[in-house]
Parts: C-alpha cells; structure tokens; sequence
C-alpha cells in the first residue's frame, strides 16, 4: 500500500478524485439550498420552541411568529370540494368562467359548448340554439343596477335579459371585435376586451365607445382584461401593460414595465411586471395585475411584483383574478393561490387531481399545510368567483365549489 | 505500479473529472441567441428575472381525450393574406408551400390512410378578424394550424390559439415579440429579426466600421417591431442610428425622406420594408446620388426586390433565414416540384410553411390525434431538435423559436448570394461612448 501511495500518479489521482468528489458535495449543497420552493409538497419546518434563555433575537423571532399566525388566520381558507363535470349535467368539462349570481341564488359557468346554470341543485344548459353568439362563453358578468347577465364569447356578446338572450357583433353593433375575452359591468356601462379594442357600452343610451391604439395610449388594439373601481377603468392591453381611464376627465395613463425588455424584469417592484397583461382586478384601493410572467400589486403610489420564485404563488402563468376585499384570488395552471398582501392560501392538487391540500405561506415559508379529500377539479384554474362564504372555480376539467373552513 | 491499476485509476479520473465541468455548465444560455456582448443591462446589473430560459409547459386538461373514431379527414388550419392585402403574393408562397406537403402526404397514405385536408382561411378583413378565423378553425375541428405573416394578425391569433388551445407553428412572422408572449401553444420555425438585427449591426458597424447610420422602415409594426433589436444593438457597440425615417407601404416614391438622410450623408442606409417598397428605395436613392453601402431586411430576398431596384440592386447586403442555394436534396426537389407546379421560385414563406405543415404530420404520426399531446411533442425540445427541413435543421430555445443559424445575402451580378452570418464576441469593454456626429 505504501508502495502505491508513493506513486506520484497515484497519489496526484488521489488528491484530485478527493477535490472532485468535495467540489460535486459542495456544488450539489449549494444547488439545494438556492433551489426556489417550487415543489409546495415540502412543508417548511418552523421553530417557534422555546429557547432555554430569552435573548432579544428569540423573542423578536416569537414576536414575528405570532403576527404571522395572526396575518394568516384572516386569511380565508376553503376545503370541502365539491367538483361537477359532463356526467354532472356540464355541458363541457372545459370551463372558462364562473360567476355566481347571489340575488338569483344561481351560479353561472361559461365552457366551451355553452352556458352552464346552476340552480337549486341542477344545473341548465344554453347554447346558440337558444339564442347565444356562440357557444364557448369565455366570461360573464353581472350589472347590478339592472340584474341582466352580460356574456363575453369566442363570436359576440349577449345580454341575457327577462330570458332572452340579445346578441351584439361587429355587424349589428359599434362592438369592437367578436372575441371578446372579458365583459365587465361597471355602474350603468357594460365595458368588453377583445381582440380589436376595448369597448364600453352605454346601457342608457345604447351607445358604444372603443378605445384603440387611435385614442388610447397603446401600440395596438388588443385587449385581455377590464376592471373598474373608484371612478376609474383599467384595461389590460396585451402587450401594452395597464392603461387606466379616469371616467371623471376621460383621460388615460399607461403603465408598463420600465425596463423596456420583454425577456427581463429589471427590478421586481419598478412597475408593473410585464407589458403582456392578462388580468386586472380592483378591491380595496388595490390594483392586482395578472401577467404569464408573475403578478403585481399597485397601491396607488408603489408597485410590487410577485413570482412563484420568491413568494407562494403557486405558478406565474396566470390566467385570471378577482379581487374581493383585501384578499385576490389567482387562477393558475399550476392551482389557485390567494393573497391578502402579507399571507398566501395556495391550492394544490396530486398528480391525478384526487387529492389536494392547501398551503399557508408567507413568502416562501409553508406555517401550515392542510390536506384536503378530495382536492378541486383541476390544478389548471382559469376563472373563479367567491361570495360569502363559497368559492367557485372553472378549470380545465370541471367546475368546483368549495366552502370557508376557516 | 501495476497497469491493473494504473487503467482503474484513469478510469476514476475520466469518469469523475466531466462530472465537476458539467456542474459547471449548468448557467443557461441567452434567451434567443442575444449575443453576450449585448444582454441587456448585463453589464450595468444583472436583472431580478429572466424569462424564456425554460420552455412553458401546458399543465391543462385534454391528454385524456380518445382520437376521434370514423373521421373522413384530418384537418389542419392555414391562415394567411389570401385577400385585401398587399402582401398577399408572400400569403400565397405560404399557401402553396402547405397545400404542397399536404399532397404529398397524402400521396403516402395520409394519416392511416385518411388523408389530410387544409382549411384555409384569409387573415385580412375587419379588426380583429384573425382571432374570429381561429375560433372558425376551432369549430372546424383542425389538430394544429399554421400562419400568419403580419405582425399583427400573428398577435391576435395566437391569444384565440391560446383559449381554443391549438398548436400553431408561424413560418413566415419574424417579429421577436411574438414568441415572446409566454402561450405554450405557439411555435415559430423561421428565425426572428433579433437573429437578423444581430447579423445586421455585426455585419455593419464591426466588419465593416460603419459609424453612422440611417434607418428607413415601413411605419408598421413590422418596421417598427423589426428594427427595435437593431436600434438597441447598435447602441450598445456605441453607434445609435443617427436618423429614422418612415413610410407607407402603399407610398411609391419616397424622395423627402430619402433628401432628409442625404443631408446627413451617413456612412451606410438601412432599409427595413416590403420587396417592392425596398427596391423602389434603393433604386430612389441611387438616382439621387448617393453612394453609401445599403442594407436591408431579409423581405429583400423575393425576385420582386429585383423588379423594383432593378440594375441598383448590385452590392446589397441583407440576411436570410436560410440558405436557398443548399445542396440539401430535399431542399432542391421541393424547389423543383414547386416550381413545376406553381410556375414561380419558392421563397422563404413557400419554404418555412412546406417545413411547418410537414413538421405537424410528423407529430400527428408520433402521437395520433390530440391536441395536446401534438403540442407536447412538438414542444419537447428533444423530438424535433434538429429536424431536418428542406430549410435546414429546427433548434428550439425556451420561447419555441428556431434558434438556428442564418445567413448573409449580398447581391452579386444580379442575384443573390449567401455566406453564413458572423457572429458577435464579447467584449471586456463596460462601455462604450456613443458618437453622435451629425
């Protein structure tokens, strides 16, 4: 052995397999511990424990614990799911959209072969042969002065009036595009995106206004999402970030990502995350923006942006929002996140979409992990509405009502 | 020492060393082969996120979906300016470049003997009115799709693609933000202009030492859009273009603004516009005596480019997305059989969009018919890396553009000719001052 061991090849081998092999330990650590929580199965251990002495690092580190647990207990958290499909009575398993009508005690879903009602436990199917522009209704909303039902759909728009349904197109109308991706009441004006311009319908006067890249500030026409609040309309523009309309001026204001680059952001919290905009959705003096990129909160005076990276969103790929009151629902493809500006509720499904649990985050820090049998339809959530204390999706495969657990 | 151990002990050495450099090569590369050199901001700060470096996944719902039973054929969708617009001879290259690799498919059985069918429809009409085509083709029951060509049809079609959630391959938009949208469902196999602007400034500004130069584009978004990556290249090798000037696509004379940049005198002009429109400025520009060297975008490369500029077109510089004199003998029988039965040369839309629709066949007899699983294996980045076209082979990055390398075209005794694109080195320089002499 001795004899190897002075071999200058044996020994010079030796040396290097002894740093290969440190080099690989260190390298493999050092991967782990920068690793994002991507995988929300781990749930993070905390250590609330009682140290043997008090110091002032202990009791501020109890002192934060506590308001986080306090942060998270407002936080609405639903489970007892219970999920509908075609053999429910579902037109289609894809659904786009859900809006629940509480002064009619029904619960409106758009798929992709048409509308869905959901009324004292059954659900009613309507389609193009009972007056709809086309049958996949990608989104509904309520106008509240009136209770008619407004329907955005791949080929017009429907008013859903004292049963019938009216339609509105390119043809017969001042409608911007047949697309149209959102509709969203605001007071007495039905505002639609679509694919040619943002349009608002006067429902007093029947009159349509479209705002294009002619007398709006954006490059072009093409709209995702509207939202209103506060005597103001924000619309997002696909590629144009946010434009807000002030309805008292008639003015508008863009927002877009500073750093100018689509395939950076600079710095997280400088604006609005990504000029392809998805989403939109005001609640309390809160502007919450919905990008395929991460998402952002706008308080009226600072933004700040959220990736799946750094904080509990459970994917950045986010197909729409609703706000209600202090907390935002987010629709993924990878589940359903809320957030009320300092404690997440993200919604996972297994693999099979069977089982699923929830998870109580701040930032990346799982305080709690709840599992739940079974879990929602799909972890793919593109629409969902809550009111009281009842949740509603649409995904991918199947609508799903969850109740408030805590 | 014995030779026993001597080979075990190399052996260790072999397999351990690679394990340590692989290690070291796990930073990704530049999204859409952006050259060190000109990252942005990689100089100042390295930015908080960078996105496209992994490719997006569809986590929905549809794998499950059995292939329909007793179809009479498989549909794939075309949308194209078929009408109304002024680019409609590229939408016709497109056209016919699909509808021949549809026949010849058929002409080997189809799908299990089913044959295949293109559903064509014209992108040009009313606001919008390419996403409305989309739904139509999602009513028509199509697998995957293939098109457009302007900037803005693409745009709006792809977010139709997104919510009817169809694959489409685009063989004939180069705009870099198309892919850039984040949609899993959207492809593109003819390389963007961040490849040609990068061709471009090196070409320009590095070999050949040009300082100041002059922009002239369409004031679409495909002029607009187009010379972004050349604008914000050529700031950063420290030379900003020192005058842009715009026109229509109709407008058939183009003197005030070609005046404007002669009164500058540049070291060299950029063009960036249709074939027509391109060859009517160059020949403008001669005729109003002007020597500077003239350069251009890859639209260039179509005949029509000669009809306009005519004897000027000589010394031309331009990029192409492919190299159209290959002796790659799929790419010589496809111009062959195209030309016997079109009666014209294909060009790059003919080429990408005969690449595309084969591209799509290929999927469908891999996985059958479904949606969903056509789009996972197309997107894979494993199972067509490196597909052999007729217009070469189809390198994915994260964004699903093709990555491969273009080529040069200079015009040389009438036609055009084709050299590899250079490709820029990084420099140790932070910055870089800007001259701004005029």
């Amino acid at each position: 052995m001795k004899k190897i061991l002075k071999n200058k090849l044996v020994l010079t081998t030796l040396i290097i397999v002894i740093i290969a092999g440190l080099s690989i330990l260190t390298l493999t650590l050092s991967g782990k511990s920068n690793k994002p929580v991507t995988d929300r199965s781990r749930t993070d251990e905390m250590s609330f424990g009682p140290l043997d002495y008090p110091t002032l690092e202990s009791n501020e580190e109890l002192r934060r614990a506590d308001e986080m647990k306090k942060q998270a207990e407002t936080m609405p958290i639903y489970g007892n799911w219970r999920n509908f499909t075609v053999k429910d009575g579902l037109p289609d398993d894809k659904a786009y959209t859900v809006r629940i009508d509480g002064d009619r005690n029904r619960v409106l879903v758009g798929t992709h072969h048409g509308l869905a009602v959901y009324e004292d436990g059954k659900w009613t199917n309507y389609t193009t042969e009972d007056g709809l522009a086309h049958n996949g209704i990608v989104s509904i909303d309520i106008c509240a002065p009136s209770g008619d039902v407004w329907i955005g759909t791949l080929g017009g728009l429907n008013c859903w009036s004292g049963g019938k349904f009216e339609t509105f197109n390119q043809f017969n109308s001042g409608m911007p595009n047949d697309l149209v991706y959102n509709v969203f009441c605001y007071g007495k004006d039905v505002w639609v995106a679509t694919g040619g311009g943002a349009g608002q319908y006067d429902t007093y006067t029947k009159e349509w206004q479209i705002f294009t890249e002619q007398n709006a500030p954006m490059h072009e026409p093409w709209t995702y999402a509207c939202a209103a609040g506060d005597g103001k309309v924000w619309i997002a523009a696909w590629g144009g970030g946010i434009i807000e309309y002030n309805m008292r001026t008639r003015h508008f204001r863009d927002y877009i990502d500073p750093d100018g680059f689509m395939e950076i952001d600079l710095l997280p919290d400088d604006g609005v995350i990504h000029d392809i905009t998805t989403a939109a959705s005001w609640a309390d003096s809160i502007l919450w923006v919905a990008t395929y990129f991460g998402m952002s909160r706008y308080d009226g005076k600072n933004w700040k942006g959220y990736f799946q990276h750094d904080s509990g969103l459970a994917s950045d790929f986010i197909n729409f929002v609703r706000a209600e009151g202090p907390v935002v629902f987010i629709c993924t493809d990878l589940g359903l996140s809320t957030f009320n500006g300092e404690t997440w509720v993200t919604y996972l499904n297994d693999e099979e979409n069977k089982n699923g649990k929830a998870l109580v985050m701040q930032g990346l820090e799982v305080l709690e992990e709840i599992p739940m049998s079974p879990g929602y339809s799909h972890n793919f959530v593109i629409g969902c509405d809550a009111e009281d204390d009842v949740i509603w999706l649409a995904t991918s495969k199947g609508v799903s009502r969850g109740e408030r657990i805590r | 020492m014995k030779s026993s151990v001597k080979t075990i002990l190399i052996l260790i050495l072999i397999l351990i060393l690679p394990m340590v450099i692989v290690k070291g090569q796990e930073l990704p590369k530049n999204y859409g082969n952006i050259p060190d050199e000109l990252v942005a901001f990689d100089k100042f700060q390295k930015a908080y996120k960078y996105h496209f470096l992994e490719p997006m996944g569809f986590y929905g719902a549809g794998r499950e979906l059995p292939p329909p039973k007793d179809i009479k054929e498989v549909r794939l969708g075309f949308l194209g300016p078929l009408e109304g617009s002024i680019i409609m001879p590229l939408g016709y290259q497109m056209l016919h470049g699909a509808e021949l690799a549809i026949e010849e498919a058929n002409a080997k059985g189809g799908y299990k003997g089913t044959p295949f069918k293109l559903m064509v429809h014209n992108d040009f009409g009313l606001w919008g009115a390419a996403a409305n085509e989309v739904v139509k083709m999602d009513d028509e029951g199509i697998w995957a799709w293939i098109g457009t060509i302007d900037d803005i049809n693409s745009h709006v079609a792809i977010r139709a693609t997104l919510k009817c959630e169809i694959t489409v391959i685009n063989p004939g938009d180069p705009d870099p933000t198309y892919t850039e949208t984040n949609i899993p469902w959207v492809l593109r196999n003819v390389p963007d202009d961040r490849q040609s602007s990068y061709a471009l400034v090196h070409h320009i500004y590095v070999k050949n030492n040009h300082e100041r130069v002059a922009v002239i584009r369409t004031n679409g978004r495909y002029g607009r859009v187009g010379t972004m990556h050349f604008q914000r290249a050529a700031v950063r090798v420290g030379h900003p273009v020192i005058i842009e000037e715009r026109f229509d696509d109709r407008d058939t004379t183009f003197i005030p603004q070609l005046e404007r940049i002669k009164r500058i005198n540049p070291d060299a002009i950029l063009i960036w516009g249709n074939a027509n429109s391109s060859g009517m400025i160059v020949k403008e520009i001669r005729e109003l005596g002007m020597t500077q060297p003239i350069f251009g975008s890859d639209r260039m490369v179509n005949p029509e480019f000669f009809e306009y500029a005519g004897e000027y077109a000589e010394d031309v510089v331009t990029t192409c997305q492919y190299n159209p004199d290959s002796d790659n003998p799929t790419l010589k029988a496809f111009q062959k059989n195209f030309y016997e039965k079109y009666g014209e040369e294909p060009i790059t839309f003919a080429a990408h969009a005969y690449d595309a629709i084969n591209m799509i066949i290929d999927a469908i007899h891999e996985v059958g018919l479904n949606r969903v699983f056509i789009r996972d294996v197309l997107t894979d980045l494993e199972t067509f890396k490196d597909w052999e076209g007729v217009t070469g082979k189809f390198i994915w990055d994260g964004a699903f553009n093709n990555l491969r390398p273009i080529y040069m075209a200079k015009v040389n005794d009438g036609k055009f000719e084709f050299s590899p694109a250079p490709v820029f080195e990084k420099s140790d320089v932070i910055y870089k001052k800007v001259k701004m002499e005029y």
